[in-house]
């Protein structure tokens, strides 16, 4: 199973990826980031699709195609309608799933632990 | 017919207790859908008992009842129940339908399934719909490494592929006309999450990553002066650990689950019976 993606994944993650970064990145960077299992072309299509609907933005850079970084504004915004649908103790609860729920009640310290046998 | 209002919450009391003992090693997939059913039939049972019970007082109100007014205060306490199980149930419905329509005003997720909103609070939400979509935030995708963010865009997708939403709606709807299901209630949701948790690794190919994944993202937005020791219980350290043992096939608990539906039904036959005597 390791390397399937299923349909569709592959934006999902091309878009985490630059939303993740500091800075704009090239379709190299973007397939460095997400594993090596993946051609470089099949990334840059996926860019390009992306750039034409536009979901993300990008510039050229000198001989070396163009670089590309998501649309910040649109991020913002559903960052401020996210902050009001989450507002409140009732809808918070109510709040479909969320990866993970308040650490409340969890020793944060078992789990750091936890983190680094995981690491090893 | 005394017995008859200890009846459902006796029952109720007794799937909030043993329902996550029975499913501790079943496979989740089965856990969440056995759960739900049980929590949808005893609150069915509960309101079917209420609702008996309640009409006798609608009887003793009217003039030509042939009954001299055994049922008093029993019936009083039912018809209370009933309303306020009724009043909770609409506040729930109400308070879901609209949380779901407005995180899906949040943004619209063109040609990724994926809207991400930048704020620095680290959160990761499945929000369903035809198709339904992942909406994470910039805190969410920065505190993970590739593979990680991986995992948990599988995980997401997960609960949208898998109709979480419904169980979950279903097992909180039960639990809203009957409180004493709230456990229950939460039990399914830690299930559906041990369910994507598992999904995830299998669509990822590693059970570890899935596990670093969750308790990375648990952590962010945790600094490391924790004010917030406690004496665990939380489903987060039950995931990860389940996440280091090979995935769980148990069908056991669902029988313990099976049980206490039949249970269920037979306590609506009971009573019924005390009813039409």
């Amino acid at each position: 199973m390791r390397g399937h993606r299923a349909h569709g994944a592959l934006a999902a993650e091309v878009v985490a990826a630059l939303a993740a970064a500091e800075a704009p990145l090239s379709p190299a960077e973007v397939q460095a980031a997400l594993g090596s299992e993946l051609g470089e072309d099949k990334v840059q299509a996926t860019l390009v699709r992306l750039w034409e609907i536009g979901v993300v933005a990008r510039r050229p850079v000198e001989g070396r195609g163009h670089v590309y970084w998501p649309m910040r504004d649109a991020a913002a915004d559903a960052a401020s309608r996210m902050r009001t649908a989450l507002a409140g103790r009732r809808p918070k609860r109510a709040a479909l799933r969320q990866f993970v729920t308040s650490l409340r009640g969890v020793d944060a310290d078992r789990l750091r632990a936890l983190l680094v046998r995981l690491r090893s | 017919m005394s017995l008859a209002v200890p009846l459902p919450v006796a029952l109720s009391l007794l799937l909030a207790i043993l329902a996550p003992r029975a499913v501790r090693r079943t496979a989740p997939a089965l856990a969440a859908r056995g759960l739900v059913v049980a929590a949808v039939v005893t609150s069915g049972a509960y309101a079917a008992c209420l609702l008996m019970l309640a009409s006798t007082l609608m009887e003793d109100l009217l003039p030509l009842s042939t009954s001299d007014g055994g049922a008093g205060p029993i019936a009083a306490v039912a018809a209370v129940l009933l309303a306020w199980g009724l009043w909770r149930l609409a506040g729930d419905l109400a308070v879901r339908r609209g949380m779901r329509r407005r995180l899906r005003g949040v943004g619209r997720p063109r040609g990724s399934g994926l809207v991400v909103a930048e704020w620095d609070e680290p959160h990761a939400l499945a929000v369903p719909g035809r198709p339904g979509h992942v909406l994470v935030t910039t805190g969410m995708l920065r505190a993970l490494d590739a593979g990680e963010r991986r995992a948990m865009l599988a995980h997401e997708r997960a609960h949208l592929t898998r109709h979480h939403d419904r169980l979950v709606s279903w097992a909180a709807a039960a639990a809203a006309f009957d409180p004493f299901l709230a456990s229950v209630r939460d039990e399914v949701a830690h299930q559906a999450e041990r369910w994507a948790d598992e999904e995830a690794a299998a669509v990822v190919g590693d059970r570890a990553l899935v596990a670093r994944a969750v308790t990375r993202a648990a952590l962010a937005g945790h600094p490391p002066s924790p004010a917030t020791s406690g004496t665990g219980g939380s489903g987060i350290l039950h995931r990860v650990r389940a996440l280091s043992h090979p995935a769980p096939d148990s069908e056991r608990g669902i029988v313990l689950l099976l049980v206490l539906i039949a249970v269920a039904v037979a306590e609506v036959a009971v009573v019924a019976a005390a009813w039409l005597a």
